[in-house]
């Protein structure tokens, strides 16, 4: 009786993996999970004018996950984490079955000008522009919101881009005022783009854009920019060199009166270069004027103060493969308050890019 | 009068120059077809071209001497496409780097990934070379689908061409009795030039040669060459003074001689090792368009077939 008892429990036993299986592929298929990778990125610093430890941190990881809902929308996130918290920096829908027209719903980077619209790691220097982070963002504006793109229907690549945004205030990553709590503020935005071959290997590409929104102090506040890139791929050198001389203009402000006052603004322009499959040099020189940056901070109060900083920098790049990079930048600095306070700033600073699983080609 | 004392004269010269360049451009519209085929490579262009005749008109995003793995994710082909009926990937992840973000940039619904005018055309394609086991970078750049450069066997070409032509009779039934009979046809004479290029290959069968990238196998496999080593110590990976050494020496007592490589392959590194092994280094197309005389599927193959023929004999 004992026998057959263990009899029966050994086959039942048996059976089990066979039926958990079975189980697991009807309920749990895996076969339409998202593309999923990881970037991280590393940095280390030296400053020698900063009041700021030397070391290597921890800077950024970002998991990105993409796929496609169903035949009218696909999905994309990035979930970004930094050592001080966890940021759904963009999960937005697109449309993938209007002609011409492309709708995108959710937290989004909003189309704006070139750096705006970049990712930490696909930064061309590991140092943001100084107007960036006093104009829409260091890393861009960040913000849930429905954007519509129409690629117009001319013989080059011609696209209009508008969006409206949700009503947002100043916060540590956004420094354009759009908290107004009033019922007519809906921030809108828009961005037009250009670009054309120039022959083969080159490209031009030229975009105006703006932002604006009404604040929390009751005023509007706007910010415009331009951009303008030229880029260089040899067709049959894809992979081992090529060129991309790029500039940028950002100004914002706000509308006092009736009359609008221009605040921070800035440009920048870079010139990288491919020397080799695996080596990136570039050079980028800066402006920034009434804007606020770690160099300027007031030697008695220890707070941050305001100024115009002309910033030069230089960095070469080793990038064993599409997949990763390691980046040593140099850059001077030199600021001046109005006031009589000029301090400058030399740093050097070494970055690791790391990307494991999927990852698509960025942005052109 | 007012507009020639605003606008100097050479201005106003540039400035109607432009307009008319442009009224020209507007009206330079593309040929009527019927469909209008996008692809990734200019040989399933060359296919779709052969099976569609003049009721298509084929273009490819990749020209045949740029690197189909980087091709740069130009806004232009965005625009290049948008009016596509017909795409065709080549599937097996070769265009995975750049097509995901063209394909949507395109905003042309009929062409994204799971509606009728998707094609990928790896479909029914025997792979080699699939990786087994754990798939890691650690081995380079590959392809966890296997190895995608199936269009180096003319046999795959007649596989690619009656499954275009499945898909143009469905998206143009209109037409369809002539994509069939096209089919048939491109597969006839693709029997009959393959009958030619194997004998040509013949007295050379197990002989070994030197590739820059993982892409000969098809070819290797169908004329019974060797593929002995290649330029790349992994795929992806430029090659290291070291790799070149070590390689050059293996050829040489191994007897092998030739080296091949892509004109979007680096030809000094190529030609540097064929040299420390008393070889030949020979730049071929393994695509459409890739060396000027290889305007078509045919042409390519005649081509390569006589270059690797010239070299191996010597």
């Amino acid at each position: 009786m004992r026998l057959r008892t263990l009899a029966r429990v050994c086959i039942a036993l048996s059976c089990m993996p066979g039926m958990a299986i079975a189980q697991t592929r009807s309920m749990y298929s895996n076969l339409a999970n998202p593309s999923i990778g990881l970037n991280a990125l590393f940095l280390g610093q030296a400053a020698p004018d900063l009041d700021q430890p030397y070391g290597l941190d921890f800077q950024s990881a970002e998991l990105s996950l993409i796929s496609v809902v169903d035949p009218y929308w696909m999905l994309d996130a990035n979930i970004t984490f930094t050592p001080d918290e966890v940021d759904p920096e963009e999960v937005w829908a697109r449309t993938t079955s209007i002609p011409n027209i492309s709708v995108k719903v959710g937290k989004l980077r909003a189309t704006f000008g070139k750096q705006g619209t970049l990712h930490t790691h696909a930064f061309p220097f590991v140092q943001a522009p100084i107007i960036m982070p006093n104009s829409i963002g260091e890393e861009g504006f960040k913000d849930a919101g429905v954007e519509a793109s129409w690629l117009m229907p001319v013989p080059w690549f011609m696209e209009l881009t508008g969006g409206i945004y949700n009503a947002m205030e100043v916060n540590d990553e956004n420094p354009l005022d759009f908290g107004s709590t009033d019922h007519d503020n809906i921030p809108f935005g828009g961005h037009f783009k250009n670009q054309l071959d120039i022959g083969e290997e080159t490209t031009v590409d030229v975009g105006v854009s703006g932002l604006s929104g009404k604040g929390a102090d009751g005023y509007r506040h706007t910010a415009y920019g331009a951009d303008l890139t030229f880029r260089n791929v040899p067709a049959r050198a894809s992979n081992r060199h090529g060129w991309i001389l790029e500039g940028e203009y950002i100004a914002r402000g706000t509308s006092e009166n009736g009359t609008f006052d221009r605040q921070q603004r800035g440009w920048f322009a870079s010139f990288q270069y491919r020397f080799r499959q695996r080596w990136w040099g570039g050079i980028r020189g800066e402006q920034a004027k009434d804007c606020y940056t770690d160099v300027l901070v007031d030697p008695v109060s220890g707070d941050a103060i305001s100024g115009d900083v002309n910033r030069a920098s230089a960095n070469v790049a080793w990038t064993p493969s599409e997949f990763s990079y390691v980046r040593l930048e140099y850059s001077y600095a030199q600021a001046d308050d109005g006031n009589g306070f000029k301090p400058t700033d030399q740093r050097v600073l070494i970055q690791f890019n790391y990307t494991i699983g999927y990852h698509p080609a960025h942005a052109y | 009068m007012i507009v020639n004392r605003i606008i100097p004269e050479n201005l106003m010269r540039l400035l109607t120059r432009w307009s008319l360049g442009l009224v020209l451009v507007f009206a330079a519209s593309p040929a009527f077809a019927d469909l209008k085929v996008a692809t990734s490579l200019t040989d399933l262009a060359s296919v779709a071209q052969f099976v569609g005749g003049t009721h298509v008109e084929a273009q490819s995003l990749c020209r045949g001497y740029e690197d189909p793995h980087f091709v740069p994710a130009k806004p232009s082909l965005m625009k290049a496409i948008q009016k596509a009926d017909v795409y065709v990937s080549t599937g097996l992840e070769l265009d995975g780097g750049w097509l995901p973000v063209v394909l949507p940039g395109s905003r042309n619904p009929k062409i994204q990934q799971g509606q009728p005018g998707f094609v990928d055309a790896s479909e029914g394609i025997s792979v080699l070379e699939k990786p087994t086991g754990t798939v890691s970078r650690a081995e380079g750049d590959i392809h966890p689908l296997g190895n995608p450069h199936y269009y180096l066997d003319p046999k795959n070409l007649e596989i690619v061409a009656d499954h275009l032509a499945d898909v143009f009779s469905r998206l143009d039934p209109a037409n369809a009795a002539d994509y069939a009979a096209n089919a048939k046809a491109f597969d006839e004479r693709m029997e009959t030039a393959l009958a030619g290029w194997l004998k040509q290959m013949e007295p050379y069968a197990g002989k070994s040669i030197v590739t820059y990238h993982v892409n000969f196998i098809y070819f290797a496999d169908r004329f019974g060459l060797k593929i002995f080593g290649h330029v790349e110590p992994k795929p992806g990976i430029p090659p290291s003074a070291r790799h070149i050494s070590e390689l050059a020496e293996a050829m040489k007592q191994a007897g092998v001689t030739v080296v091949t490589y892509e004109p979007y392959y680096n030809a000094d590194a190529s030609k540097q090792l064929a040299a420390k092994a008393d070889g030949t280094a020979i730049e071929i197309a393994t695509e459409v368009d890739g060396l000027p005389e290889a305007k078509d599927v045919f042409a390519k193959f005649d081509l390569l077939v006589s270059s690797l023929v010239n070299a191996l004999s010597k």
